[in-house]
């Protein structure tokens, strides 16, 4: 029997190809992928389209979280609003492992009576699911299990892909952490990088100021440095070095070269130097000239020192000064220094010169004056022949006195050797006396002689221990021409001394000097005569000093004083020739 | 100073001369003041040869203590002395009032000097070496005509 479908039956089928179209259109809703606006949409549809007492689902996590439960529910369900509660009261358990029957088809809440429907949403139903309860005693009709499954569908569907989308985004997001973790790392070592770069830079500037300090501080000390491989003999000079050999700067340098720039006298240095390195090492000073091409000579002070590198090379590294301008300005002072000497010495020279015309003078005088006298006597009528003689010996007597003046003035100038003969003081002295007999005599000095036996040889000088003998003697008897009240001794005195010496004492009794003045008797120029020049005493020092004894001045415990010098005898005293 | 002390006990120069008459004048007394040996033995004789009497000194206070200041005609004095120097000396026998013709004789080679002590009063300043000639012509300017 073919049953014609009833009008009712029509409009019911209308009105789900309606809902069914509606429902189909749930998707569009779902842009954001979003599993509670998918829940939420389809029931809110269901529970439109349906009428139903409430509506539940529950959405699976799909990483094993908390899932999602969502209800809606009628008035008469007011009460239960959670839809945990509602979870509850349909008998479903929280935990998504346990075993997962449907709830019943009929229930009984609050003291009504429900019929439920339920789809599991997925293909394996673990996507979730979905449960419907209506208080109508056939729900759900075929048209409405149909909705029902369809709306569950799409919204399985709609899971499934939100799932996916999450799936895209997490790993998306995934990437991109870890595309940022990577650029944050990829920067950190660009940014260790360039800090390694500016470290280099800023090692390399501090290198290039301490090349740059140390080519300046070898420039300013004219010191150059060098490295010379004993086995190699190859030679590497440092800016400075090629300066002051004056080669030219970064050319080859080899021993050779260096032989060319040496000083011929001191070539037999430089090999002596290699030998010193190849043979022992260590430490070298050598002190070289250079003599550069236009004849110029430079003084170089040169330091070695040779090392052993870990590959058993050998090499000599060391630096090499130029002292040309220190030793220059060494012999400029000393050169100015001696000539200082030399100008203090004769820095009197005015004065000196005075002295000398006036010492000069006084027997040049005496000469003239008797010259003079000589020529009348012997043109008298008659001629006074005794007086010409008289005269005549006077004048070779002035002579010699003036050049006895002269002779004194070199001892102060001039350089005097000390000439290593035996001297008998003894004899000496007598000789000196039978020299001044006659002025001794015309002085009315009476002389006392006391020469000892004992008295050993001296070396020396003879005739400049003389002299210092007749300065004495003169002296003393000088410093008694103006004694009238007591007779004019003088006492001459020789005598062996402890240490094997021999003194020699001159003792007047003439004036005497002024105690204070001691320590200036012997100073050059000191003089109590208004017309003496005053070297007597000072050159008779000195020779006694070369000789190696001492001379010195004592008051006599009466009138007059004592003039006394004590040399040794032995070889030490002077036997070698000293240069003043 | 010695020598000041013994000038004061002297008669005038003027006085002597006077006492003497015109044979003073023939053989006047030199007395030669100089320290220095030569000098003092060259001179003598020459001045002896020359007419006049020489009495030699070695310094100013063996001069005045000799007392023959008071018979002196002619003095020739060294300009450099032990104890007092010859212008001194000169100086105070002007003070004095004993103005004895002098004559410096020096070593020193200042001509400066010479004009300055005949400034003073000095007959003459003769710088040593002179000659034998120059000595008399001061000598003639000092006393007149010698022998």
């Amino acid at each position: 029997m073919i049953l014609e479908p009833s009008t009712e039956d029509f409009a019911q089928l209308l009105g789900c190809i309606n809902d069914l179209v509606s429902v189909a259109g749930l998707p569009a809703i779902w842009s954001r992928d979003e599993p509670r606006q998918i829940g939420a949409t389809v029931l809110d549809a269901l529970f439109g389209i349906l009428g139903l007492a409430f509506a539940f689902v529950r959405l699976n996590d799909p990483e094993g979280g908390p899932p999602i439960e969502m209800s809606r529910v009628a008035p008469p369900l007011g009460e239960i609003a959670r839809p945990r509660d509602l979870a509850v009261a349909l008998g479903l358990s929280s935990d998504v492992r346990a075993p997962r029957p449907l709830p019943k088809s009929e229930l009984q809440l609050d003291g009504a009576r429900f019929r439920v429907a339920s789809v599991r949403l997925g293909l394996q139903g673990d996507v979730g699911i979905l449960v419907v309860g209506s208080q109508r005693l056939d729900f759900p009709v075929r048209t409405e299990a149909l909705l029902i499954q369809v709306a569950t569908n799409h919204a399985a569907i709609g899971l499934q892909r939100a799932r996916l989308s999450l799936a895209q985004r997490r790993i998306a997001a995934d990437l991109d952490e870890r595309v940022a973790r990577r650029t944050a790392e990829l920067s950190a070592a660009n940014e260790e990088l360039r800090r390694e770069i500016a470290e280099r830079g800023r090692v390399e500037e501090a290198l290039r100021r301490s090349e740059a300090f140390l080519a300046q501080a070898q420039r300013v000390s004219s010191t150059g440095s060098f490295s010379w491989c004993l086995d190699t003999d190859r030679i590497v000079f440092s800016e400075e070095l090629y300066r002051i050999f004056e080669l030219e700067e970064q050319s080859t340098v080899t021993l050779e070269q260096i032989g060319t720039r040496m000083h011929p006298d001191d070539a037999p240095l430089m090999a002596r130097l290699i030998e010193q390195a190849r043979q022992i090492g260590g430490n070298l000073t050598y002190d070289m000239r250079l003599r550069m091409p236009d004849g110029r000579i430079k003084h170089t002070r040169m330091f070695g020192n040779v090392i052993v590198l870990p590959d058993r090379r050998r090499e000599c590294i060391g630096a090499m000064q130029d002292v040309t301008l220190r030793i220059l300005s060494n012999e400029a002072l000393d050169k100015a220094r001696t000539e200082l000497a030399y100008v203090t010495r004769s820095m009197s020279l005015g004065a000196l010169a005075a002295s000398i015309a006036h010492e000069v003078n006084q027997p040049l005088s005496g000469i003239i004056t008797n010259a003079g006298t000589c020529m009348r006597f012997l043109a008298a009528d008659p001629p006074n022949v005794d007086g010409a003689l008289e005269s005549s010996r006077r004048t070779i007597r002035d002579g010699h006195r003036a050049a006895d003046v002269i002779a004194r003035l070199r001892g102060l100038f001039g350089k005097s050797y000390v000439a290593a003969e035996t001297v008998d003081l003894n004899e000496a002295a007598r000789e000196v006396i039978s020299l001044l007999s006659s002025d001794l005599r015309r002085q009315n000095v009476s002389l006392v002689l006391e020469l000892g036996d004992d008295v050993l040889a001296v070396a020396g000088d003879r005739v400049q221990l003389q002299q210092v003998i007749l300065n004495l003697v003169r002296n003393a008897s000088d410093a008694m021409s103006d004694i009238d009240d007591r007779p004019r001794r003088l006492r001459i005195g020789t005598e062996r001394e402890a240490g094997d010496r021999v003194r020699l004492t001159v003792q007047d009794v003439g004036v005497g000097f002024d105690p204070s003045a001691e320590d200036r008797l012997f100073d050059p120029f000191y003089t109590t005569k208004s017309d003496g020049m005053g070297i007597g005493l000072f050159v008779s020092r000195s020779i006694i000093e070369r000789h190696g004894g001492l001379l010195w001045a004592a008051s006599n415990a009466g009138p007059g004083s004592t003039f006394a010098f004590s040399i040794p005898c032995r070889t030490e005293g002077g036997s070698s020739a000293t240069r003043t | 100073m010695r020598a000041m002390e013994l000038l004061q006990g002297h008669p005038s120069r003027t006085l002597v001369l006077q006492n003497r008459g015109v044979e003073t004048i023939m053989h006047s007394l030199v007395a030669i003041v100089d320290d220095d040996e030569s000098v003092r033995d060259s001179l003598p004789d020459l001045l002896r040869h020359l007419g006049f009497d020489a009495q030699t000194y070695s310094s100013a206070e063996g001069f005045v203590e000799s007392g023959a200041v008071g018979e002196t005609d002619c003095l020739l004095l060294d300009v450099g002395l032990p104890g007092m120097s010859g212008p001194d000396l000169h100086r105070e026998l002007l003070r004095r009032g004993c103005s004895i013709p002098t004559i410096f004789i020096t070593a020193q080679s200042d001509r400066s000097l010479g004009t300055r002590l005949v400034a003073e009063g000095a007959v003459a300043c003769l710088f040593k070496p002179f000659s034998d000639t120059a000595l008399l012509d001061a000598l003639t300017a000092a006393l007149g005509t010698g022998a």
